[in-house]
């Protein structure tokens, strides 16, 4: 199962409509730094509002691509975690400390605009 | 849709049954009639446990059950395996811990995540954590 | 034997009853004339129901009926039981009095124990499950006073908390807060703690909780309403609430969530003060 990436100007969207197994968020992991890598993206929105559950594994492989991409020189926003979702990561003890977040879409991409001054 | 009185039986080989087994405990919390958060807490719980089995001690196995002590209605998950055995119950407790390279908040955060959990380990012999969570 | 304990209850009841008055009326003792009448029409009323249980050997639910018809009345517990002690102690005393041969007198306490033994049993279970009923309706209307997130104006709502915060309150008023900030589409959530009485380290906990899982779902925090004992308590205690920003009142954590999402209040009247 991939999950499909897209290109808008300076930006990659992305938003993970599928249950996240270990398999799918390593694979999504190695094509989003690809991508950001090829295409010189900037900016990088990751859209979670479909996701259920988030696990202290897939909630370890979503910081580690924040990091990664910051490191190629890419900002990221996630965007629409769930109460519920956000509520069992408080529970877990995670709590995603610097990781920029957004209510939506919409607010991640203007969140990202302004952090890069756009 | 059919009552869930059985308990469900779910055994942990690979990555996939620790979804299999989570989606499992999120049907048997929604049916019993557990709130939006708390089946995601459920759910979450039974994949940390899941996946503790995966990576140290498959194969293993995680029951759901349907719970009533004296009116109180609730959900029991129980991780069982056979593997080596945790070392240092209290230090696998501890936030942070990990010998995974994972975020180290698994049985901690477990523990958080439901109302009560037990955990009896012997080395050598395996290892069975118990947790239970109720209705409120 | 129950039959015969029965039958020697049943054969002295007047004298029963005129010993049981004596010394039930020390103990609810009141020297008050009206309340005194009512007393006795009560006192009377018991031992009666009493003496109909005792001879309604044959039906099968007369504890059932018994227990129903003590508890409509809606007596204390206390005078309830003291009661049923008083009628115990006073058939005592017959059943020495009767002379009989030592075995016969075990073996009439021994019946008298299986009769009344059930009554009291069933008056504490019963009394019990009644308070415990009550505390649960309690309980939940506790949790009902749950707090709503008021929407002040766009992409600013305020929430605010009273009274004591227990860890269930806790978690039902991090849904509520997580849901409207979704709801309302809240960039900035004011956490008003003015109605709080105690800030602890627990509360100080779930309120840094709350702010943790609002900053997940992409809003931010504000925790207004910190009087100075509660900043002076927070600092005591070594709580840190530096990761997000605290004002002293509502009105300067308005200011403070406008400057966030970029506005601010201005005045359209040349001279007024803002």
């Amino acid at each position: 199962m991939r999950i499909p990436i897209l290109k808008l100007y300076n930006y990659l969207l992305t938003t993970i409509q599928v249950e996240l197994d270990d398999q799918t968020a390593i694979q999504f992991q190695d094509d989003l730094l690809k991508k950001i890598h090829e295409t010189g993206a900037l900016g990088v929105v990751i859209d979670l509002t479909s996701v259920e559950i988030i696990d202290s594994y897939i909630a370890k492989i979503l910081g580690d691509v924040v990091n990664m991409s910051e490191l190629l020189g890419a900002k990221v926003v996630l965007t629409g975690i769930r109460p519920a979702v956000a509520l069992t990561l408080v529970d877990l003890g995670i709590g995603l400390k610097g990781v920029p977040t957004a209510l939506d879409l919409e607010q991640g991409l203007e969140k990202l605009r302004q952090e890069l001054g756009e | 849709m059919m009552m869930k009185n059985a308990p469900s039986r779910v055994e942990i080989h690979n990555e996939w049954d620790i979804v299999r087994a989570r989606q499992s405990g999120r049907d048997y919390a929604k049916e019993l009639g557990f709130g939006n958060v708390d089946q995601a807490r459920i759910a979450t719980a039974i994949s940390e446990l899941a996946r503790n089995i995966y990576l140290y001690a498959k194969p293993g196995v995680i029951t759901i059950e349907v719970i009533d002590d004296q009116g109180k209605k609730g959900l029991a998950i129980t991780a069982k395996d056979d593997g080596p055995g945790i070392n240092d119950l209290r230090q696998a407790m501890e936030d942070g811990y990990t010998t995974s390279g994972g975020l180290g908040a698994g049985l901690p955060g477990v523990k958080r995540l439901m109302d009560e959990f037990d955990i009896l380990s012997e080395a050598g012999k395996g290892t069975k954590i118990t947790a239970r969570k109720y209705l409120r | 034997m129950a039959s015969s304990v029965i039958s020697l209850i049943s054969t002295r009841r007047a004298e029963i009853i005129e010993r049981w008055k004596e010394s039930i009326q020390k103990v609810s003792g009141t020297t008050d004339q009206a309340n005194g009448r009512a007393i006795e029409t009560t006192n009377e009323k018991l031992v009666e129901l009493i003496f109909d249980y005792l001879s309604d050997n044959q039906s099968q639910d007369r504890l059932n009926n018994l227990m129903g018809r003590i508890l409509q009345l809606g007596w204390p517990l206390s005078y309830l039981t003291s009661g049923v002690q008083l009628f115990r102690r006073v058939v005592g005393t017959l059943i020495i009095e009767s002379n009989e041969e030592k075995g016969i007198i075990l073996d009439y306490f021994q019946a008298m124990d299986d009769l009344l033994d059930p009554i009291f049993n069933n008056l504490i279970e019963d009394a019990t499950s009644t308070w415990e009923n009550t505390v649960s309706i309690q309980k939940r209307a506790l949790l009902e006073l749950s707090a709503p997130l008021i929407p002040v104006m766009e992409h600013i709502a305020v929430m605010p908390l009273i009274g004591t915060i227990d860890t269930e309150r806790a978690k039902l008023i991090m849904e509520n807060l997580l849901e409207g900030v979704i709801t309302h589409r809240a960039e900035v959530v004011l956490i008003d703690i003015t109605g709080v009485p105690v800030v602890d380290t627990m509360v100080a906990h779930h309120i840094i909780q709350a702010a943790e899982a609002v900053r997940l779902v992409g809003s931010e925090c504000i925790l207004v309403g910190i009087r100075p004992e509660i900043a002076q308590t927070i600092v005591n205690l070594g709580i840190e609430l530096k990761d997000f920003p605290t004002r002293s009142t509502l009105q300067k954590g308005i200011e403070r969530a406008l400057e966030m999402t970029n506005r601010k209040i201005v005045c359209t009247q040349e001279g007024g003060n803002v």
